[in-house]
């Protein structure tokens, strides 16, 4: 049979995307280009998340603005020109944006949430909605904050001057491929038959020293070339006997069983040592050790979501179920997660390693169709199609699955209400009085919050706009400031930091910078990139960032 | 002002650097407008493809922002001398090779003359790899610089030349063999183009036969030119986080108006959002800003062949194709041909037959933009 090269060149669309599908692949891909965001203010930083987010291939935006373009905003926004002038700044910057890129699709909206709420409630009806996702840049009243509909993620934006911050909200979020730097787990401690069996195998004749051809002896050339991890299976056997049937567990002893390793290698070589042995003590610390369940797994595996499986429920919960009974099943996983199958390139002759890839890769494949035996258990009891979620999904899963992440997002009003709730309040406090609390940017935070609170009782008017309120202005923030941290329980008043914010908020007058604007849209568009495509693990739930000592601050407010 | 680099934190820097205010910009590339550049080099449309970056980037912005003056220059940073340097304020880099980093380093620190303040430049730089990115102020002779963080870069782990001849285990060494090892062997003098889209095919069928014949999986088209052309994943916004983060610090430098980095941030957006902001030293011995010799330890029975491998596999030398001398003999010269011939021989001959222990050996190379100066000493 004539085996034929699939010619693998990529089409237009791989080519264009090249560079950022080498990190969230067509799976991310494909979950980016059924995306519609809403823009809620074509502010320069509103404009910059947007190109971010257009120049990867999202599926629509939509612009919501009702001003007009003033010659203020030429000189911050790149995404209105002179002839923008008196135009609508949705129209404008709808079109100026769409020019990025003509696979997406750009529309725009000339009023504010407050009227479209009263005249196209169904915008924001989670059944409703077009919309996929929300971005709002400050100012946004509070009270129209509060009636966000929760199941739509929202990502609200400030950028004032030098400060900028995020704050994410979004239903429960979870995450398969959460790009770890290795998904390897090598088992050395919990070796399955095939494994023990193939180490020993492969090290029966491991201490003999070929002399001739066919002596039985194992040749300089092959002891330089047994996988490290047949090594350190067959030493950790010798070590078992000659201690009691246990495996090295302390620091020290994993000492004694480095040297044990080296007193093994043959140095009578060229170089004075071989490579594999190495390689194999150089693995010791961090490879020998029990299989664990990690605790972002457990989260995962103990959720409620897990126990209460319903007609509905999300594929995520279903296999995260299928993945509990597995561990949970002496007869399956006995306590341990289905093996991801990978291991690292290590030194081996071509087929020494790939016998010993196929041993870690056929296992991992046994423990998904375990998995999958499981699920589709589960999908009938359920009376859902049983085939309705396909083998790749599962096997992913599994790959993935002690690096599960699941997201409890707070809800705004948890935050935003005129009386936070107790979590918030401590996240305040404590980072308050944090040991580095004299620098901590929570303080650039609660000038935003006094922000927040101005922009709501003058109507969007920012402090500081002009310089005769100035002095007034600056009086009410730090008052309004004050009152935020006797809500939040906090009673010993605003400190050094926090008052320098209140006056560098005022001193912005609500005025971007567009350096400032342009790196809140990056942080803002990576933050929407991994909720969108369900990889990497987004933020939790606020970053501030101060751009005049380059730091960030993250805060689960 | 001069930006170096119009690709993707370039088109970002010079938006950013129009809108903050800078009228007489200068930007220099030599690349032109690739269709993979479009998913973040957002100056660039499918209609611009195959010109030049720094005129249609120019071009663009000269028009989006009234009263900006920028003049591109499409070619190499190398092109210029240290009189066409010595015009700028300031210099930002958004540049996406080591090598071009190192050049423009040593070029603004040899510079400096401490008689003149004029000469100073301070060297904005900004880097990217998917998610995560850094931007630094360098202050040439005051600080750190390029050259001192050099070993700070994970170096491109080279695999041995028996495991791609004889053992390969991964896809990577299929394609590497493909590319090093089967190119030459089949194709002769004719030289690989890592962008002509027939020769990557080649090498893929290549690598494909051969991970067959290994029972090898995971050879793709996509791998092969990720492998071959050591692409780097990128995306607009971590482009747009540190080109921003550059230009925020040009114009606090420029205006005096804030205290400015000092003099490293690293921002890691993978797992949450992490950054690093710290002052990374100057290092005792830098080839760059240090004026001494550094020692190198090396036994005195290594060949010079051997000593000159040892030296590739320092992540803070990289050098390809260098030549050596000392005070008193030329060790090795890589060209042209009449000195090859005449120095190949050393390549074979013991260390301590060559040199004395202690020797400074002065070190060349196309990847070297200065002259490395090593006290070998034998151990
Ligand atoms: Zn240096």
């Amino acid at each position: 049979m004539a085996s034929s090269i699939p010619s693998g060149a990529p089409g237009s669309r791989e080519k264009k995307y090249d560079r950022q599908l080498r990190l969230w692949g067509a799976n991310g891909q494909n979950k980016l280009e059924t995306a519609h965001i809403a823009l809620f203010n074509a502010s320069a930083t509103g404009c910059e998340i947007l190109k971010n987010l257009i120049l990867p291939c999202i599926g629509q935006f939509t612009v919501i603005d009702d001003k007009l373009v003033e010659e203020a905003d030429l000189g911050v926004n790149f995404f209105l020109d002179e002839d923008s002038l008196g135009k609508p700044r949705a129209e404008r910057a709808a079109a100026l944006l769409g020019e990025l890129n003509p696979d997406v699709m750009g529309n725009y909206i000339i009023d504010n949430f407050s009227n479209l709420l009263s005249t196209k409630p169904e915008l924001f009806e989670p059944l409703t909605t077009p919309f996929t996702h929300f971005v709002l840049v400050s100012p946004f009243p509070t009270p129209l904050l509060l009636l966000l509909p929760p199941e739509i993620p929202t990502f609200l934006v400030y950028s004032l001057g030098f400060t900028t911050s995020l704050r994410v909200s979004a239903p429960i979020h979870t995450i398969v491929e959460t790009h770890p730097d290795s998904l390897t787990d090598l088992r050395l401690l919990n070796p399955w038959s095939e494994l023990s069996s193939m180490a020993t195998e492969r090290t029966t004749n491991l201490e003999i020293q070929q002399k001739v051809d066919g002596d039985g002896g194992m040749s300089d050339h092959e002891h330089g070339h047994v996988p490290y991890l047949i090594l350190l299976l067959k030493y950790l056997e010798d070590w078992k006997q000659s201690h009691g049937g246990n495996y090295p567990a302390t620091y020290k002893e994993k000492g004694e069983f480095k040297v044990l390793i080296q007193d093994n290698m043959r140095t009578n070589v060229p170089g004075g040592s071989e490579e594999n042995y190495e390689e194999a003590i150089a693995a010791v610390l961090k490879n020998v050790r029990e299989a664990e369940v990690s605790s972002e797994t457990k989260e995962v595996l103990n959720d409620t979501k897990c126990a209460n499986l319903t007609l509905e429920t999300d594929n995520f919960w279903i296999i995260a179920r299928a993945v509990k009974d597995f561990l949970e099943n002496p007869e399956q996983g006995n306590g341990l997660l289905p093996l991801s199958g990978g291991i690292p390139d290590m030194k081996a002759e071509s087929n020494g390693y790939v016998d010993l890839q196929n041993v870690y890769k056929y296992k991992a494949r046994y423990d998904a169709s375990l998995v999958e035996k499981n699920v589709r258990t589960i999908l009938s009891s359920l009376n859902r199609d049983p085939s309705s979620i396909p083998l790749d999904e599962i096997e992913l899963f599994c790959r993935h699955s002690n690096f599960l992440r699941r997201i409890l997002y707070r809800p705004l009003p948890a935050e935003f209400s005129t009386l936070p709730d107790e979590h918030h309040k401590k996240a305040v406090c404590a980072a308050l009085s944090s040991w580095d609390a004299d620098t901590s940017l929570i303080h650039d935070y609660i000038a935003l919050r006094a922000y927040q609170s101005f922009v709501t009782e003058t109507d969007g008017r920012a402090p500081g706009d002009t310089d005769e309120t100035l002095e007034v202005d600056t009086a009410e923030m730090t008052r309004l400031a004050e009152l935020y941290l006797k809500e939040v329980g906090w009673s010993t008043g605003l400190g050094e930091r926090g008052k320098n914010m209140i006056r560098e908020v005022v001193r912005t007058g609500g005025g971007e910078l567009h350096n400032i604007a342009s790196l809140a849209g990056g942080i803002v568009a990576q933050e929407v990139i991994k909720i969108i495509t369900q990889q990497y693990v987004p933020v939790n739930n606020t970053i501030v960032f101060d751009g005049i000592s380059s730091r960030t601050g993250t805060y689960e407010l | 002002m001069l930006q170096s680099g119009a690709g993707g934190l370039g088109c970002e820097i010079l938006k950013n650097l129009a809108l903050s205010g800078f009228k007489d910009i200068h930007v220099i590339d030599m690349d032109t407008i690739d269709v993979s550049n479009l998913n973040r080099q957002f100056l660039f449309r499918q209609a611009d493809v195959g010109k030049p970056k720094a005129t249609v980037a120019a071009e663009f912005v000269m028009k989006r922002v009234k009263g900006v003056k920028i003049t591109p220059y499409y070619g190499a940073i190398q092109d210029k001398g240290p009189d066409y340097y010595m015009q700028f304020q300031l210099v930002i880099c958004g540049l996406d090779s080591v090598e071009a980093r190192r050049w423009i380093n040593a070029t603004l620190v040899e510079m400096v003359d401490p008689q003149n303040p004029e000469s100073l430049k301070p060297l904005i730089d900004g880097g990217t790899e998917g998610f995560k990115g850094q931007s630094r102020v360098i202050l040439p002779t005051l600080g750190s610089c390029y050259e001192c963080s050099l070993d700070m870069l994970t170096p491109r782990t080279a695999v041995p030349m028996c495991t791609l001849a004889s053992i390969p285990r991964q896809p990577a060494h299929c394609i590497e063999w493909a590319s090093i090892l089967e190119w030459p062997r089949v194709m002769g003098d004719k030289k690989l183009d890592n962008d002509d889209p027939e020769h990557i095919q080649w090498l893929y069928e290549k690598a494909l036969e051969r991970a067959r014949e290994f029972n090898i999986s995971g050879v793709t088209y996509s791998m092969t030119q990720g492998v071959v052309k050591n692409i780097i994943p990128a995306i607009a916004s971590t482009n747009a986080i540190i080109a921003a983060s550059c230009c925020n610090e040009a114009l606090k430098i420029v205006t005096s108006s804030n205290p400015y980095l000092n003099n490293y941030m690293m921002y890691i957006g993978d797992e949450g959002v992490y950054t690093h902001t710290f002052a990374h030293e100057q290092k005792d011995g830098c080839p760059v800003c240090g004026n001494m010799a550094t020692d190198f330890h090396a036994k005195a029975d290594w060949t010079l062949d051997e000593f000159i491998e040892r030296l590739k596999e320092k992540p803070d030398v990289q050098i390809k194709k260098p030549t050596l001398t000392t005070e008193r003999r030329k060790l090795y010269y890589a060209g042209p041909p009449q000195l090859n011939e005449l120095t190949k021989p050393n390549l074979d001959k013991r260390l301590k037959d060559l040199l004395d222990s202690g020797e400074e050996v002065a070190i060349t190379d196309p990847g070297l933009p200065f002259s490395l100066r090593l006290n070998v000493i034998f151990s």
